[in-house]
């Protein structure tokens, strides 16, 4: 695979080997172009964060802005106000997205290795499986009416996890991992040495592929996180498990709504949207929903960038 | 592996057991309400469940869709044939097409099941309501829905910050004698006495658009941007107005064109707010500028009585609603508010009595649109509805959107005799010539969907004023001609010529 | 006991135990997965029929029965495509995903290469974290921070152009700048999201290879080329192949609320997926949607297995199938 010679690898195992790093010139340059696009980047979360204790006055008068005239902790004390409402709903997204994250990853898992082994029989049949539902879909309706009448997927925890616990982009993702960093001699080995399959693949191979596992579970813990459109569809009468971010499109929604009809609605759309939550509420809801997923996320990194020494197979 | 077996089992065993004792003798019918803003509805529940068991001979359970997700959810519902939707809101606006759903077949016809147990109905509204309601769908003519009785008139008026007003030296005589167009002198002493940044013209882009020239909406017509007007006769609205029944391309008339210059001209010399120009930042800027009446002239769809509500006495400022025009009856005002049968119900006939119950039953409609007595409200010496703020909190449904209001007990905040007046405002109310008529848009569909786009680029910069009209009006006509328009309005005036000589 | 030699069992047809049993056990695993799709994808396929199809209910009313029953209409669904808006949303959809799918990979294959090669590894973790932070905000919420910058009145670029006395740019009615914007935008919110599969893909690579090369000779910069590179080869080709196969999908969010629904930025933002809805909102025809769906799918599958037999073609290991 790479220009790497032999005598080279002798070398190596003879123990003779220098710092092997860029040198601080280049290394600055690198550091600078990092460093403001990811200012770039946290940038507009502290912008909402600005927003969130703007008072209500002083986004009316000068709309958004990162001095805003006068400061308020309103948005967060209504939001508090909600309170069992608000706990419930923090609560349920957490527990969504901690077991679908959990299940969806062990799936995504269990289906990449085997597509992944190229002495397995089915694997192109599988391959195929999963890839095309990537291209082709049968729609938003059908796909609403097979859950909900056929598996049940109404109004129940179920609803919110199921819809997502497998996505074939996440496969070929761990697949390709897979394919990078655990070499075919590894599972060579271990069958010689007489280990089954699943035996192999939860004693050596996993913790080969630790970042890619990582990688794979952050994306969908904050797919499940982020993930309002599945409660919209499919709860309507148990709105105790509503989750978080359902909440705040909601308010979003409402305020679309709204504007698109008032010439229709009349004077009913003025007097509701003079009831609908402040703009700074909306930034606080965000705040109440980055933050914690921002959180988790250090949590993620210690895995995926797991350092310079991998390697594991010697000579 | 046994124990997991075993497991399923007895979650199996569980579930069936709860399912067999949560078993009623009464079916459940299910309603889906439009803008709710509901978090509790166990107690009227309750007292509903209690006082329809005999008179239904069903269980209620509520939907309560919000404005944001109620056209998705009804969409999904009805699509799919879901039976566990009986009843669902439906008009002619947005995106609860009355009119294109019963012809696909969603909504049951209702006209057996009026006959059968729908007397009392019949009593409670009037009949130009039912006659409102009567459409040609998938199992013929007839009434597909429930007509809701509120405000069935449109009236557009000019929202004047009278305080304001009289602190320039004017009054609202003054106003409407110079008229839209001319206000230059009024805005600019404005922007002089209030400072660079005031913006006097509040507008709604598209609402001004028809108040000056007195074209209305066409039901059945793109819903984002309106592209077929009727003129009307603001003297007399049941007249005909100056193209008489014809329905025109307005953006191509000349009263249009005068309109978007004068736009214009206010626009460039600071009067109007840039943010109203564009989609998404409109309505945010206008409901800012109108909760702290940081405006001169705006423009207000009109309900009776809506300067008495609680947020146009929070703006602090005097306020007055000054109308264009007589109020009118036009079919999107007649279909404004309406309960619809789902075809895949399966309990249409305890649907339907539930529907006649609560657009007759004062109690019913009190108890679902105001909460329960003691509760979410309590009644004062004069029998007026005072609200529990906190408990209202929890339970606000769309009053409009419930059905009919009319039956509603008076609140204290709009005084007694209240009800009386608004009905007897809307009684007087003149229906304009096409009243019923319905474009149906299938056969020209592709280019409803063409010029939609076309409007939706163009009209709302022009009717601001954003843009300049010299350059961007003929481009904006060009671009409906090549999308289609000659074909739609042919398409129009002929369904239009065909229900009228009828 | 004498074991009959390989060859002989093939030729007799016979698997070897072991295999059977290794295929067995495999196949178990793809269990949960294969499940899931055949309910949750398969089963609803037959709804791309309504693409093709008058979609309406009849009596009795069940989904199922309204698309047996409804009648075909072949491809007038698909007529939506006559409207004479429909070169330009093609043009802005592919045009838009072709610079950004190059633009995309490059820079963030080159910010992964750099964070992975930054000795003060704290900082390195920094910068990750913030970088995806974008991923977490939705397009409504980014559009705000946009509309901060260029809203004609309280925006900051107008309001430097004001305090220099220049022309105020009426960003919103504007549509000179936006494909910068729009292209800024996009790479702000997925820069973080792939680099960071890239960054993961990096640290897989075999340590010894990197040491072996600078054994050999070679610098950092060689090192890059010749190691880092082709290590995470599988993972370039295969994250531009499915980008390949969403060339005509845009990201809706980012067509529509960054301009704030401005009509007269169509020219430069519409794209199908906007197109498409806002006809819907029209017409209501569940028809029209479901073929735009389809007319996506479709194309999609056509340019990946174009994509795809290319690269099988070049390195076979790193083809999707």
């Amino acid at each position: 695979m790479t220009a790497v010679s032999q005598s080279a690898k002798k070398k190596i195992k003879a123990g003779s080997f220098s710092l092997n790093r860029f040198g601080t010139g280049t290394q600055s340059v690198f550091h600078l172009v990092l460093a403001a696009f990811s200012l770039m980047c946290i940038i507009p979360f502290i912008f909402v964060i600005i927003i969130a204790f703007s008072s209500e006055e002083s986004i009316r008068q000068i709309g958004y802005s990162f001095a805003p005239l006068s400061w308020s902790t309103q948005a967060f004390t209504y939001t508090f106000q909600l309170g069992n409402a608000l706990w419930r709903s923090y609560f349920n997204s957490f527990l969504i997205t901690a077991v679908g994250t959990l299940l969806s990853v062990s799936i995504t898992v269990l289906y990449a290795y085997p597509l992944f082994r190229r002495d397995f029989r089915f694997r192109n049949f599988f391959n195929f499986l999963s890839f095309f539902t990537m291209i082709f879909g049968g729609g938003l309706v059908p796909t609403f009416v097979i859950c909900k009448s056929v598996l049940g997927l109404s109004d129940n925890y179920a609803a919110l996890i199921v819809p997502m616990l497998f996505s074939p982009f996440n496969v070929i993702i761990m697949r390709t991992f897979l394919q990078t960093t655990v070499p075919t001699e590894l599972i060579e080995a271990a069958t010689i040495d007489g280990s089954g399959e699943y035996s192999t693949l939860l004693r050596i191979v996993l913790p080969v592929v630790k970042p890619g596992i990582a990688t794979i579970a952050l994306l969908v813990s904050l797919a499940y996180w982020n993930e309002w459109f599945l409660s919209l569809l499919y709860l309507n009468k148990n709105m105790e498990i509503m989750p978080l971010q359902y909440l705040l499109m909601r308010m979003q929604r409402n305020a679309d709504f709204l504007a698109k009809n008032s010439s229709m609605l009349g004077a009913d759309a003025a007097k509701a949207a003079a009831q609908l939550p402040s703009q700074s509420l909306k930034m606080a809801l965000v705040v109440f929903i980055v933050v914690p997923i921002a959180c988790a996320y250090p949590f993620f990194q210690r895995y995926v960038v797991a350092g310079l020494t991998i390697g594991s197979v010697k000579g | 592996m046994k124990k997991f077996l075993s497991l399923i089992l007895t979650l199996a065993l569980i579930l069936s057991v709860c399912s067999f004792a949560a078993a009623d003798d009464l079916p459940t019918i299910t309603i889906m309400f439009h803008g709710s803003n509901v978090s509790d509805d166990s107690a009227v529940l309750e007292k509903v469940n209690e006082y329809i068991a005999d008179k239904v001979g069903a269980k209620l359970e509520v939907i309560w869709g919000t404005w944001g997700d109620f056209d998705e959810k009804a969409v999904n519902a009805l699509t799919s044939g879901d039976k566990d939707v009986d009843i669902v809101f439906t008009c002619s606006w947005s995106s609860d097409e009355y009119n294109s759903y019963a012809k696909k077949g969603y909504f049951l016809k209702l006209d057996d099941l009026i006959e059968q147990y729908g007397a009392d109905l019949k009593a409670a509204i009037p009949e130009s309501l039912m006659q409102a309601a009567t459409i040609e769908g998938a199992e013929g003519k007839g009434v597909y829905a429930v007509n809701g009785f509120k405000d069935t008139a449109t009236q557009n008026t000019w929202d004047v910050n009278v305080t304001l007003l009289t602190e320039l030296g004017y009054t609202v005589d003054d106003l409407m004698a110079k008229g839209f167009f001319g206000w230059d002198e009024i805005f600019a002493k404005a922007k002089e006495v209030k400072g660079d940044s005031f913006y006097p013209f509040l507008v709604e882009p598209m609402v001004a658009e028809r108040m000056v020239t007195n074209s209305i909406i066409v039901a059945g017509d793109a819903g984002s941007t309106n592209l077929l007007s009727l003129y009307l006769n603001p003297e007399d609205v049941s007249a005909d107005g100056i193209y008489g029944n014809k329905l025109v391309n307005k953006f191509g008339t000349p009263e249009y064109k005068a309109f978007a210059e004068q736009m214009h001209k206010y626009y460039e010399a600071g009067y109007i707010d840039p943010a109203l120009s564009v989609g998404e930042t409109s309505n945010d800027c206008r409901t800012n500028h109108q909760k702290d009446a940081s405006y001169l002239i705006g423009t207000q769809s009109y309900a009776f009585g809506y300067e008495y509500s609680a947020d146009v006495l929070a703006r602090g400022a005097e306020i007055k609603f000054v109308p264009c025009t007589d109020p009118y009856v036009d079919t999107t005002a007649s279909q404004g508010a309406m309960m619809a049968i789902n075809s895949a119900s399966e309990h249409p006939e305890e649907a339907f009595k539930f529907l006649a119950l609560l657009n007759s039953d004062p109690t019913l409609m009190t108890l679902m649109n105001y909460g329960v007595e003691g509760i979410h409200y309590t009644l004062n010496d004069e029998g007026l509805v005072v609200f529990n703020d906190e408990a209202r909190a929890t339970y606000s449904p769309w009053t409009n959107g419930v059905g009919n209001v009319t039956i509603l007990p008076d609140t204290a905040a709009e005084g007694k005799g209240f009800r009386k007046s608004f009905q007897e405002y809307y009684a007087g109310a003149k229906g304009i010539p096409s009243l019923g008529f319905v474009f149906d848009n299938s056969p020209v569909e592709n280019e409803m969907a063409a010029l939609g786009n076309v409007a939706a680029q163009y009209a709302l910069a022009l009717d601001c004023g954003a843009v300049d009209p010299e350059t961007e009006l003929p481009s904006f006509l060009a671009a409906l001609d090549a999308a289609g328009m000659e074909a739609y309005l042919n398409e129009a005036n002929a369904q239009l010529e065909a229900y009228l000589a009828k | 006991m004498t074991a009959l030699q390989a060859k002989d069992r093939r030729r007799l047809g016979l698997r070897s135990f072991a295999a059977t049993k290794k295929t067995f056990w495999l196949t178990t695993m793809m269990l949960p997965g294969a499940v899931w799709l055949l309910l949750i994808r398969y089963l609803p396929m037959f709804g791309i029929v309504i693409a093709f199809k008058n979609y309406r209910a009849f009596r009795p009313n069940t989904f199922w029965n309204n698309i047996v029953k409804s009648e075909w209409v072949g491809l007038k669904n698909f007529e939506f495509l006559k409207s004479p808006d429909t070169g330009i949303m093609i043009r802005n959809t592919l045009g838009y995903n072709l610079l950004w799918i190059l633009l995309g990979l490059v820079i963030s294959v080159a910010f992964a290469v750099m964070m992975s090669e930054l000795t003060t590894r704290f900082l390195a973790k920094t910068y990750q974290t913030m970088m995806f932070f974008p991923y977490f905000l939705s397009w409504v919420v980014a559009s705000y921070f946009v509309l901060a910058f260029l809203d004609p009145t309280s925006g900051m670029i107008p309001f430097m152009q004001k305090a220099a006395g220049q022309k105020v740019t009426n960003f919103y009615h504007d549509t000179t700048w936006w494909p910068l914007i729009l292209t800024i935008c996009n790479l702000w919110k997925n820069l973080g999201y792939s680099s960071v599969l890239y960054l993961a893909a990096i640290t897989g690579i075999d340590t010894t290879q990197y040491e072996a090369a600078a054994v050999d000779g070679a610098t950092k910069w060689q090192q890059i080329w010749h190691v880092t590179l082709p290590g995470i080869r599988p993972m370039i080709v295969i994250l531009l192949i499915m980008n390949v196969g969403k060339i005509f999908n845009a990201d809706f969010g980012l067509f529509y609320n960054v301009p704030q629904n401005s009509g007269s930025l169509y020219p430069v933002t519409q794209v199908v997926d906007t197109y498409v809805y806002r006809a819907y909102a029209n017409t209501h025809n569940l028809g029209m949607s479901s073929a735009a769906g389809f007319l996506q799918s479709f194309i999609g599958l056509i340019c990946i297995i174009g994509a795809n037999s290319l690269v099988r073609k070049i390195d076979p290991e790193s083809s999707l199938f």
